[in-house]
């Protein structure tokens, strides 16, 4: 990261130093400008929409045009080429533009040295409709931020004056401007004493400023709107079906370039129109490419971000990748072990990004043990493993298969579980934590299918002693904290903005976020015996909008041809429609989740935020994943087996020259600090000392506690267990922090871990073992390997060198322990 | 000299030559060279020698921030307006102080008698640009960055790595302690509004390291602190030992160290073995080691003790210490946090206001009579202030009749020490105390003070995340208040 990198150490300046005296040796003439430039010749032209139609008098649509270089990549040329109308029908404008003039087939004649293109465009119509509320006014409320959250957008408006938020109810929004204050914000008999033109530019005070000049396109709209009656087209004109951009997934080749686009608008009547001036752009990673108002994206640095569009509750992402100087970069072909590698490598290969090393037998079986049994291995078993002659591709998927079969296994993801499903005492009691914990370690030790699974958490009912999957719906309880709860858990879509006004970034709407807790309206709860509760349904209880206080029916917020969100009872009609394998989110989110717990980040990040403005970084990888999964019959074993099976997680922390600046696409390993459990059950693994946990038989390991109250001396929490208040995986904490350092070094755990008299560390020091096997022993018990020569000296000095072996070994295991070799997953 | 058989070439203290070499160049917990580092980073923030004549420059070595999160009412504490209507005076009556001309609400008896210490800044006025909460709010406060940058999304958002830093980051790194000490420290509990903590109060793009070290103890109760002490069976030299094997053992592994920087290791690594060694945060942390009748001056109460605790910590080096008001936001009047949007007045009089009273006067007291107030910023204030109209709704949040909603439009902040005015009112308030009469004062200029009064100009630039120069705050400093 920079902030490392910003650190003066000694070896920085010393290569700074160095690096000067290098830089001043090397000839000024590393590439040849004239070979520079001819990579860089223009080979062929090609224009943005690829033919226009105008409309209507008011038609005026822009166009991009590029250029390809002789290297293969395209660029920009919108301003360097010349420009022609091919006769009278058309003229240029600003942008650059095509306005009508008269109808008839024309074309714009491009120019760029001696290569030419054309770009045929129809003049449809001269006819001049009349102004739009939805489609010519709103749009510019919207672009000049009215509407926005910090402006009239606001909850309670800003000084009297209240819109929808981003114009999400145009029917409110007309009602405010046309109908109250009695006329004041427009005025029909003097269109420009109209508020609606005065306080934007500023003819009377206006505490957001002035927003567009008099006599400016959108006061010209606007006062037309009012001359021609102000009128409201709320209920008869349909609002923008869907956005498109061009060019789409542009490339842009090196920082400093700049990149157009046109936004095209399409109508559920068929029409369209340019938008791009309307359009309200953002970047998602302002680091990467920048975007202005008018759509035009700089590009900053190599890197990969989206070009978000907001238009009239229209959204559209267009990804953008800045590719950077790569001048060198060879792709050379490495083995695809599965499909993940060979979606994973095709992105690097065009994002000239060169794949990392496989990893070592030694890292592989510590990795792949924490990922999935959330413990290291024991020593006998690295040796074992390591000894094993095996095809080292073979003898891994042995392993796999051993790990998935292995107790272990059940205990780390029956937690796992229990974090998302927040298995906790403060909403179930002791009773109910216990017997919901147990009914998710069966369920995870059969390998129930994860449709199944989520079917009986969402559908139990009964006693919830006897039915322990009826505990879920205890723990959720309300309609809006189920709703919020199970869409960000099971198709990881963060609802919870449109619990008050529509998703600002999303397609949810508030109506769908009340309609979706209405499947929920219906369950009922009763005390029973034994602190349980009976947990049915009813056939009444309704969900009520804030607006209007009206009882909204339930209804999903997109269909599927999988299947209708239809059963006997609300819960069962909406399990139906969310496992079906035919939902777009539902497979796809857990697949995205477990890959995340693998790889250290989603393919979609974070994992509970699917969303089309936060794209995945690896499309093909997502959908061959998640298809491969519904295949499987949702099963999560074989998820775990295939993507612990690919090349792509089998990397090297290492990076290479052509893959150091990647973090994105798993070109190459991401160390993990160990979670909080894996900790605590790692340090006691290579001490062999076990922890007692407060009323708790001894033998338990971290992974087992029933619920996040048992306290460890508070070693779980401080390293960022999650404290199971909410499904969102932000509630665990990997980071790093001074207290942590403080408590890994002087703190009780590990301590008396290692100082146990019964432990490895007293065992190894009193055993006739020579020093040398004895710190092999702790290696293998800490690291998960065998010293190096130069480690093994290093150690034996410290060892001869120390109080006594006893002291010399209880060092060593301490040092091993405070070392990222040691605290990482790597 | 002490030498053990079998292992020539030791010096007394355990050591070879090489050894000794090693541990000094390595940066583990190399004092010298992590000191040359500091004071190589503090050298280049040092600002034109000019300044030296300008009024608060540099005078102060620590700050002690009272960070009054959840909002107290300014007209009921600092700010009473006797002659505005009922349904905007309260309840409270105003008192004279030890300074003539200057009143307090009558919930601050003891405050009023160490008025002649401090200054009110009765001017305090910003509005939001963006959201009107209070993590919005103290993100502002704290970082000087409008709100709206934390959160696009319009929910609240826990802290991001590429945040702006807070104040005590910002100090902890260009002004790090001149002894082995905690740079920082926020306590007794880190900001919080809803289940959102530390939003504002993180060292954002300054990197994790220079986070303050965050407390959640009660130092009402006694304090807990086994990080800090050197065990039993670990010497110094014996743990000094273990960090130079971990030392070179790392350097075996330079692609992992690499890979992990990200985590800032090595820096809280160094910052731990420096703390146990020294020892000397353990006993600042020690509040038994205060005499019985000067803890209860301060107040046997969670506030008390922090305001307590926050002296000790300046005292053994800390540069910056935070306490932020110990209760949250949570809506329920037996609780006493400052977001009173009901029951505003009994729960004042009787709950909040007393503790807040015998904290911070003893403070200004117990600073003063040992000397440490001329050298010692204090600064008092919240994240806004509450409408002075009751039962009205300014934020969207609904309000009892008898409960008042926030205002940053214009409320007060108290300010003591390091050259500041004694016994002084700095702005004023217009008869209804709902906006500045004279003197608005933005609070990023609070923040601007507080940087330069410790000798760091505000316009000092530090490179965020993505190497971009940003101004710490883009204000001025008060100089008037000196």
């Amino acid at each position: 990261m920079m902030q490392a990198n910003r650190q003066p150490t000694l070896r920085n300046l010393l290569a700074i130093v160095f690096g000067a005296i290098l830089l001043a040796c090397r000839p000024a003439h590393a590439e040849p400008a004239r070979e520079r430039a001819a990579s860089e010749r223009i080979v062929a032209l090609r224009i943005e929409p690829a033919a226009l139609v105008l409309a209507n008098r008011r038609d005026v649509r822009r166009f991009v045009v590029l250029g390809r270089r002789a290297v293969g990549d395209w660029v920009d040329l919108t301003d360097r080429v010349r420009l022609t109308p091919a006769d009278d029908r058309i003229a240029l404008a600003p942008g650059p533009a095509v306005r009508p003039q008269r109808v008839g087939q024309s074309a714009v004649e491009v120019r760029y040295g001696a290569l030419t293109a054309r770009l045929p465009v129809r003049v449809a119509s001269m006819t001049a409709p009349s102004i739009s509320f939805v489609r010519d006014v709103m749009p510019i409320l919207s672009r000049a931020g009215c509407n926005s959250g910090t402006c009239h957008g606001a909850g309670a408006g800003k000084n009297g004056f209240k819109l929808s938020l981003r114009g999400y109810d145009p029917e409110f929004d007309y009602a405010a401007l046309a109908v109250d204050v009695a006329g004041r914000r427009v005025n029909r008999t003097e269109p420009r004493q109209s508020l609606l033109l005065l306080k934007p530019t500023q003819g009377v005070p206006h505490m957001g400023g002035l927003i567009f000049e008099v006599d400016s396109p959108e006061y010209r709209v606007i006062r037309q709107w009012i001359v021609e009656g102000a009128r409201s087209d709320v209920g008869s004109t349909a609002r923008v079906a869907r956005l498109e951009a061009f060019p789409k997934r542009p490339v842009v080749p090196l920082p400093g370039m700049k990149q157009r686009q046109v936004v095209i608008a399409h109508y559920p009547d068929g029409t369209t129109r340019d938008v791009t001036e309307q359009v309200v752009f953002s970047s998602s990673a302002r680091e990467v490419a920048s975007v202005e108002p008018d759509g035009t994206i700089t590009a900053a640095r190599r890197g990969e971000t989206a070009i978000l569009m907001r238009y009239e509750g229209a959204y559209y992402t267009n990804e953008v990748t800045v590719m950077g100087d790569r001048r060198g970069f060879r792709w050379t072909p490495v083995p695809e072990y599965n499909f993940i590698d060979t979606a994973v490598y095709r992105k690097l290969r065009r994002f000239k990004v060169a794949p990392g090393e496989l990893c070592t037998d030694d890292e592989f079986i510590r990795r792949v043990s924490l990922d999935l049994t959330g413990i290291p291995p024991a020593p006998e078993a690295v040796r074992r493993f390591l000894a094993d002659p095996t095809e080292s591709r073979v003898k891994r998927a042995r392993l796999v298969e051993e790990l998935l079969d292995s107790p272990a296994y059940v205990e780390y993801w029956t937690n796992k579980w229990a974090d998302l499903l927040q298995v906790n005492r403060k909403y179930l009691g002791d009773r109910g934590v216990w017997v919901f914990r147990q009914w998710i370690r069966e369920a995870v030790a059969r390998n129930l299918p994860y449709d199944e699974f989520v079917r009986q958490l969402l559908t139990a009912r009964g006693n919830s002693n006897d039915q322990p999957a009826a505990n879920y719906m205890r723990i959720l309880r309300e309609p809006a904290v189920a709703n919020e709860n199970v869409t960000q858990l099971f198709l990881g879509v963060r609802f919870q903005c449109a619990k008050c006004h529509d998703h600002p970034f999303e397609v949810w709407t508030q109506n769908q976020y009340y309609q979706f807790a209405a499947y929920f309206a219906q369950v009922e709860f009763k005390r029973d015996d034994g602190g349980a509760e009976i947990v049915y349904d009813r056939t009444e209880g309704e969900v009520k909008h804030p607006k209007g206080d009206r009882v909204v029916a339930p209804r999903v917020p997109f269909e599927h041809p999988g299947a209708k969100a239809e059963g006997p009872t609300r819960r069962e009609a909406l399990a139906r429609w969310l496992t079906a394998p035919e939902n777009p989110l539902f497979a796809k989110a857990i697949v995205n989740r477990v890959w995340s717990y693998l790889l250290g980040r989603g393919i979609i990040d974070p994992v509970d935020d699917l969303r089309n403005s936060n794209p995945p970084v690896n499309a093909e990888l997502l959908d061959a994943l998640t298809a491969d999964f519904v295949r499987s019959g949702f099963d999560l074993k074989h998820l775990l087996r295939t993507i612990t099976a690919s090349r792509v997680y089998q990397h090297r922390i290492e990076t290479n020259r052509w893959n150091e600046d990647d973090r994105l696409n798993f070109s190459h390993a991401l160390p993990r600090r160990l979670t909080a459990e894996q900790l605590l059950d790692a340090i006691a693994m290579a001490t062999d000392s076990w922890p007692k946990f407060p009323g708790l038989p001894r033998g338990i390991r971290a992974a087992q506690l029933p619920d996040t109250r048992v306290a460890a001396g508070g070693f779980l929490d401080l390293f960022g267990r999650p404290p199971r208040e909410s499904p969102c995986e932000c509630e665990r904490s990997n980071e790093v922090s001074l207290s942590q350092t403080l408590n890994l070094i002087n703190g009780a755990t590990i301590a008396e871990a290692i100082n146990d008299p019964e432990g490895r560390v007293a065992r190894l020091a009193k055993s006739t073992l020579s020093d040398e096997e004895v710190i092999t022993e702790i290696y293998l018990a800490a690291w998960c390997r065998y010293p190096t020569p130069r480690e093994m000296a290093t150690s034996l000095a410290h060892l001869r060198s120390a109080g006594s072996r006893l002291e010399g070994a209880q060092d060593l295991m301490w040092a091993l322990i405070n070392t990222p070799a040691f605290l990482f997953n790597r | 000299m002490l030498s053990i058989p079998g292992r020539p070439g030791r010096t007394c203290d355990g050591f070879t030559r090489r050894e000794l070499l090693r541990v000094g160049g390595a940066t583990m917990f190399g004092l010298s060279l992590s000191q040359y580092l500091f004071l190589k980073e503090t050298a280049a923030a040092e600002p034109p020698a000019g300044n030296a004549n300008v009024p608060g420059w540099n005078k102060a070595k620590h700050v002690i921030l009272i960070f009054l999160q959840g909002g107290p009412s300014h007209l009921d504490i600092w700010d009473p307006k006797p002659d505005a209507p009922a349904n905007i005076r309260g309840e409270f009556k105003p008192i004279e102080t030890v300074v003539k001309g200057i009143q307090l609400s009558e919930t601050m008896p003891k405050l009023a008698q160490q008025m002649d210490k401090a200054t009110l800044i009765r001017s305090v006025s910003y509005t939001p640009a963006g959201l009107f909460n209070h993590t919005a709010a103290m993100y502002q406060m704290l970082t000087g960055e409008t709100p709206d940058k934390v959160s696009p999304t319009g929910q609240l958002e826990p802290p991001s790595p590429t945040d702006f830093p807070t104040a005590a980051s910002h100090v902890a790194k260009l002004r790090p302690p001149d002894v082995p000490m905690l740079a920082s420290v926020m306590l007794p509990r880190p900001l919080q509004e809803s289940h959102v903590i530390q939003k504002g109060g993180t060292a954002g793009f300054l990197g994790k390291a220079y986070d303050p070290y965050f407390l959640f103890q009660d130092p009402n109760e006694p304090i807990k602190l086994d990080d800090l002490t050197l065990r039993q069976e670990v010497s110094k030299i014996r743990l000094q030992r273990r960090a130079t094997l971990v030392q070179t053992l790392n350097e075996g592994m330079p692609e992992l160290e690499r890979a992990v920087s990200g985590y800032a290791l090595n820096k809280y690594y160094e910052q731990a073995f420096d703390l146990i060694l020294s020892g000397r945060a353990r006993r600042a942390f020690d509040l038994t080691e205060e005499p019985t009748d000067l803890r209860e001056r301060y107040g046997r109460h969670t506030f008390g003790q922090s305001c307590l605790l926050a002296r000790r910590l300046i005292e053994a080096g800390t540069r910056f210490v935070q306490v932020n008001w110990p209760a949250v936001a949570n809506g329920n009047p037996n609780v006493d946090a400052w977001d009173t949007h009901a029951a505003n007045f009994g729960p004042l009089k009787n709950l909040h206001c007393p503790k807040l009273d015998s904290g911070l006067s003893t403070l200004l007291w117990d600073l003063d009579q040992r000397g440490l107030l001329d050298e010692t910023l204090v600064v008092a204030i919240g994240e806004f202030g509450r409408s002075p109209r009751m039962g009205v709704s300014t934020s969207g949040n609904g309000n009892a009749p008898d409960g008042r909603d926030h205002w940053p439009y214009c409320y007060t902040g108290l300010i003591a020490g390091a050259g500041v005015k004694r016994g002084s009112v700095y702005g004023k308030s217009d008869a209804t105390g709902s906006t500045p009469a004279e003197n608005p004062v933005h609070p990023s200029r609070i923040l601007a003070t507080v940087y330069h009064a410790l000798g760091i100009s505000p316009s000092t630039i530090v490179y965020n995340h993505l190497n971009q120069p940003r101004e710490l705050v883009k204000a001025e400093p008060i100089l008037d208040l000196f």
